[in-house]
């Protein structure tokens, strides 16, 4: 209700402005009935498919020993250990050399784990400004997979987001909390994309 | 030349759900008469240097709805600097704006202006409405204009972004005081938005599910409408007077800039480079657009002709120039620099000359100038929690517009709305 008053309230105060002087004008005609629409909280379409999602925690410190799952379920250290994130220099989206050992390590789990896709996620620090922020946080995710493709992984297999400097891990204003949030973010799907 | 300015006092916003009262509609108003306005006196005139303040008395009842209506009356014209308020039993004003309000059943005001030096009439209005807020503001309209010749903001809004959480950002839109604020869309992660300048659409670029897209929203009758996605990052960057509006979108790889009409139809691409082309905007006349392109090695601010060619760069100083803004008049352009490690408002001509700052203390970012040209709105982290600033152009004061437990950003104004 409260809702729908507010709408009411937003229709009319732009609708139903005072009509401005023309001299002659004795009368204004009153607006009409207030058209209402209420747009409803939107429910998307349900997919075919549900999209089934692992979100790889975010930080791991220790690099991943064994890259090359045998068979069966990974497990979650294992999956952890190798989907780490890509690091970045300040407003650049080039790979950098000290993360291509990483990305080496995620196209040979995924060369061994054709049922898993991923999403990656580019993000920023929270020193730019935020449009420019969600273009440079793209350019950084196709870094990724413009690499990992490279490498023989289907571009099919990966799909980019960027969420620029919206979605930090870390707060702090200082360089380390930064670094940590210029990262390409990578999340486990276990399904084939929609489309 | 740098420019220098303090932070105001700070207004008491909120008002998020007034009472009742408020939520009703504001009905109609009418002419009772009105003079001429081809011929008539100014003033103040706004475009002077030095300008004087006009003395004016108020002649209100003492009813608590008057006294509500009085109190945004003052506060509108306060904050343009250019009005003084004169006791109405001392003599020294200039112009006298008599109302009388009637609030039995209604709301019925009756505005009469006039001249004390010579004695006469200049604008007598009646006005009807539910909601004392626009009411009030249409008042302040109409002293405005009596007093400058030229058109008041006080009706016009702001639309901005409040962060819910990380990833989460609802667009909103209030009066250009920071009152009856709104929420219009909530579902995502909102980012660049941007009005027709009919005021009648909004254009926002909206991350949902993990999709970039554009909306178009009626705001009259509340409608959304996808105007264009694609896979990639598609951001809104403004509008055009013959409803053409620039966008980004990296449906190609990089990120370009496009135009489209707001129809859907008349889809045109701008750019080719390899990097990031982002943030386009019209200038007021529709014929040049600023954008954002690392081409140069680092963000810079370019303009180019409204069909692709002409490529200028306009920035040089620094190493991060964002989020251009045209002044209404076209003259200058208003954008963020990052100097000494902070985010800063700058403005410059728009033939790259002549580059000032705007802002020196924390975050300053996303100018939007008022229709008259008067004020820039923009977002600053000076007190902590961002929060939405407007300051005069012309002299110093700037004043926080919403209040300090909200993380509010990205301020865009509205044209001029009836």
């Amino acid at each position: 209700m409260k809702k729908l008053m507010i709408m009411l309230l937003l229709i009319t105060a732009f609708g139903c402005a005072k009509k401005y002087t023309t001299p002659a004008e004795t009368t204004a005609p009153p607006e009409g009935p207030v058209k209402e629409e209420v747009m409803r909280e939107e429910v998307l379409p349900e997919r075919g498919e549900t999209i089934m999602e692992e979100r790889v925690t975010e930080r791991v410190e220790a690099p991943g020993r064994e890259t090359v799952v045998e068979s069966g379920v990974p497990s979650e250290e294992q999956v952890k250990s190798i989907f780490k994130d890509v690091l970045f220099d300040y407003d650049k989206y080039e790979i950098r050399p000290d993360a291509r050992e990483g990305l080496n390590a995620i196209a040979a789990y995924l060369g061994k784990n054709k049922g898993i896709n991923i999403v990656i996620e580019g993000h920023c620090d929270e020193r730019g400004t935020n449009e420019y922020n969600l273009a440079l946080g793209e350019k950084r995710a196709k870094s990724a997979k413009n690499y990992l493709s490279s490498l023989g992984v289907s571009p099919d297999r990966m799909i980019v987001i960027t969420f620029g400097e919206e979605k930090p891990v870390c707060t702090d204003q200082s360089e380390s909390c930064w670094q940590q949030n210029r990262r390409a973010h990578f999340v486990i799907v276990k399904s084939r994309f929609p489309q | 030349m740098r420019m220098r300015k303090r932070n105001a006092k700070e207004k008491e916003p909120g008002g998020n759900n007034g009472p009742s009262f408020f939520i009703l509609a504001f009905i109609f108003c009418a002419v009772l008469c009105a003079r001429s306005f081809a011929d008539a006196k100014i003033y103040i005139d706004i475009t002077s240097p030095g300008i004087r303040q006009l003395p004016v008395s108020l002649h209100m009842p003492r009813t608590p709805t008057a006294r509500e209506i009085e109190r945004i009356i003052k506060s509108d014209l306060e904050f343009t600097g250019l009005f003084s308020f004169v006791d109405p039993d001392i003599r020294g004003a200039e112009l006298i704006a008599d109302i009388d309000v009637d609030a039995t059943g209604g709301l019925t005001v009756i505005l009469s202006i006039k001249d004390l030096v010579e004695n006469k009439e200049v604008l007598k209005k009646r006005y009807t409405s539910n909601s004392i807020r626009p009411l009030a503001h249409s008042i302040a309209n109409d002293i405005y204009f009596v007093a400058t010749g030229k058109k008041g903001i006080f009706r016009t809004k702001l639309s901005y972004l409040v962060s819910k959480y990380a990833g989460r950002k609802e667009l909103r839109l209030m009066d250009w005081d920071g009152q009856t604020s709104v929420s219009i869309s909530s579902r995502g992660l909102t980012s660049s938005h941007s009005w027709t300048q009919n005021g009648k659409y909004l254009l926002y670029a909206e991350e949902r599910e993990r999709r970039w897209r554009i909306y178009i929203l009626d705001i009259m009758k509340y409608k959304e409408m996808v105007l264009f996605s694609s896979a990639g990052l598609n951001l809104v960057g403004g509008t055009s007077p013959d409803d053409l509006i620039s966008f980004s979108s990296s449906k190609d790889g990089s990120s370009e800039i496009y135009v489209i009409d707001i129809y859907g139809k008349g889809f045109k691409k701008l750019t080719m480079a390899l990097g990031i082309d982002v943030s386009p905007v019209f200038s007021p006349d529709g014929k040049k657009i600023a954008f954002v392109s690392d081409r140069g090695g680092t963000p810079q601010i370019y303009t180019m002709d409204a069909n692709g060619m002409g490529v200028r760069r306009l920035t040089f100083e620094g190493s991060y120039n964002t989020s251009p803004a045209w002044s209404p008049d076209g003259k200058f352009i208003s954008y963020v620099g990052r100097y000494n490690g902070k985010n800063q408002i700058f403005m410059v001509k728009s033939d790259g000359t002549d580059v000032r700052q705007l802002t020196f203390s924390g975050n300053n970012e996303n100018p939007s100038f008022s229709p008259d040209g008067l004020f820039l709105a923009y977002d600053s982290d000076r007190e902590g929690k961002k929060g939405i600033y407007i300051m005069r152009m012309h002299m110093e004061g700037d004043q926080r517009i919403t209040p300090r437990d909200i993380n509010a950003s990205s301020p865009k104004w509205s044209p001029y709305l009836k």
